[in-house]
């Protein structure tokens, strides 16, 4: 385990903020909609660091669905496609949704567990809007949102966490009851329902009203801590009892990752897992870096604006394996 | 037993959560128990929503309305989100219920935005004539001290409800005055 982020991939804090005379987005006339960006972009046009504008209805169906795979916008934004917006910051640590169900939404982002790194992200681009901007607010509810599940601080801390062998050891469901019992939240991030592709699943608070941003922020933290070392456990008893099954299933995933000509995106998930376990157990000598990186290059978006052109479902999984295989020959 | 969540079903279990400190004991039915499992509390919302019986007297005409947006309440029982920051006064009564039962608080803890752009800059015009007044005293400059406190005393009355009086500088010049006088 001589990788920093073994178990948790990345952090993100996002912060709900309503414009106090604009109606909420279900309510506001597309004048309005409209308004409420160009507000948003002349207060950021004057900051020193520099943000990107994305307006939904300008940019491609393709890069819009590639900024949803990459966690940037939610789908949501990404159906909103006529009044939405986003805006990234150079550094892509801040990433803001403008009309999405509130008319913001401050998104901070950090590698691995770094919640106040994150929430720290997302509170340097909110001052920098509430010096110049009112934001609906009330001594008792807090900042006012379009929907009661995120009024109050409006924050949404989440972590990204890989866990197969809890998975696999069919502890899902107590790690969901032990986040339920403090007010948090756990699912699967890729695919429907309750399938949770790759293992990947995301750890969020879920009430909002009556705790400090901070007192979240340790909520969740202090969990993931939990589940990180419960993950960590299972994984080194699973390599203790069988190392040959073991070590057998994550090579079989690296050899299959490296010589198949094609591979589905379910597919993909299922041998990507096995390679993250065996990086971060230092079972090879792919960076877990790499493997992220893996993550959202596989995906239909970004392998679609890889080519540059329109390609069949079968050339998506060609170029899948292609791209895998390119990068994973530099490290056997 | 009805199940407390839904009022259809007939309740088959009790759930215990600790929700910020706070324990809450329902008796529910499986399909609601399933959704507090999961945790989500969107869906949690959503149940509680449909299963908040209007009030007997309203109708068409008595259903709670923003004045600000016109959004009825009927509407927001349906989709779960407001139309307007004024929403929250107006649904006051219905949302205080819903945010105990989803939320667990009724009263926000954290972040809140800063003064106005107005109040800063009266704020700073202030500090500012403090430091002034407080030099203008060393200097023994008492005119121009007596100058600054007027100015100052009128941006301090210049916020409504501000019953805080002179801050401990004016109290300075005013005795350094009479001792003068
Ligand atoms: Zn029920
Ligand atoms: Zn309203």
């Amino acid at each position: 385990m001589h990788n920093e982020h073994p178990i948790i991939l990345s952090s993100r804090v996002r912060l709900a903020r309503n414009l106090q005379d604009i109606p909420f987005r279900t309510r506001m006339t597309p004048e309005q909609a409209d308004n409420c960006i160009e507000r948003v972009l002349a207060v950021l046009r004057d900051e020193t660091d520099i943000y990107h504008y994305y307006p939904m209805r300008g940019i491609k169906e393709n890069l819009r669905q590639k900024m949803v795979e990459s966690h940037q916008i939610s789908p949501d934004l990404f159906k909103n496609d006529d009044l939405g917006a986003a805006l990234v910051r150079n550094d892509e640590k801040v990433v803001l949704m403008v009309n999405e169900e509130d008319h913001l939404r401050i998104q901070g982002f950090g590698p691995g567990l770094d919640l106040p790194a994150a929430a720290q992200a997302a509170y340097e681009t909110e001052d920098a809007l509430q010096r110049k901007l009112n934001f609906a607010f009330d001594e008792q509810w807090g900042y006012l949102t379009a929907c009661p599940t995120n009024t109050g601080t409006g924050m949404r801390a989440s972590v990204m966490l890989h866990l197969p062998m809890l998975a696999l050891l069919k502890q899902m469901g107590k790690v969901t009851q032990l986040a339920a019992k403090v007010g948090l939240t756990i699912r699967g991030i890729y695919g429907e329902g309750s399938e949770a592709l790759g293992h990947v699943y995301q750890l969020s608070n879920q009430v909002t009203l009556g705790r400090t941003e901070n007192e979240i922020i340790e909520a969740v933290t202090a969990v993931a801590g939990q589940i990180e070392s419960m993950e960590k456990n299972c994984r080194e008893k699973a390599w203790e009892k069988d190392p040959l099954s073991f070590e057998d299933q994550l090579e079989r995933s690296m050899g299959l990752m490296c010589f198949a000509r094609k591979m589905a995106v379910k597919e993909f998930f299922v041998h990507w897992s096995n390679l993250r376990v065996a990086s971060a157990m230092g079972k090879t000598g792919v960076p877990l870096s790499v493997c992220d990186m893996l993550l959202k290059k596989a995906q239909r978006a970004h392998l679609l604006a890889e080519a540059g052109k329109e390609l069949s479902e079968k050339e998506i999984d060609a170029r899948r394996s292609d791209m895998l295989r390119s990068t994973l020959s530099i490290y056997h | 037993m009805l199940c407390e969540e839904c009022n259809v079903r007939p309740a088959e279990v009790t759930i215990t959560t600790v929700i910020g400190g706070e324990k809450t004991v329902r008796h529910l039915c499986r399909d609601c128990m399933k959704k507090y499992q999961n945790g989500d509390i969107s869906s949690l919302m959503a149940a509680i929503l449909s299963s908040m019986t209007p009030r007997k007297t309203e109708n068409a005409e008595t259903d709670a309305v923003c004045p600000n947006c016109g959004m009825h309440i009927s509407q927001f029982r349906k989709s779960g989100v407001l139309g307007c920051a004024e929403c929250y006064q107006a649904f006051k009564e219905e949302l205080r219920p819903l945010f105990t039962r989803i939320q667990g608080r009724t009263q926000h803890a954290g972040r809140r935005p800063p003064a106005s752009p107005e109040e800063q800059e009266r704020i700073r015009k202030m500090e500012e004539l403090r430091k002034k007044l407080e030099d203008a005293v060393q200097a023994e400059e008492y005119e121009m001290a007596a100058r600054f406190r007027d100015e100052l005393k009128e941006l301090q009355q210049s916020k409504v409800q501000e019953a805080e009086p002179g801050s401990a500088a004016i109290k300075d010049v005013q005795k350094e005055e009479g001792k003068d006088a």
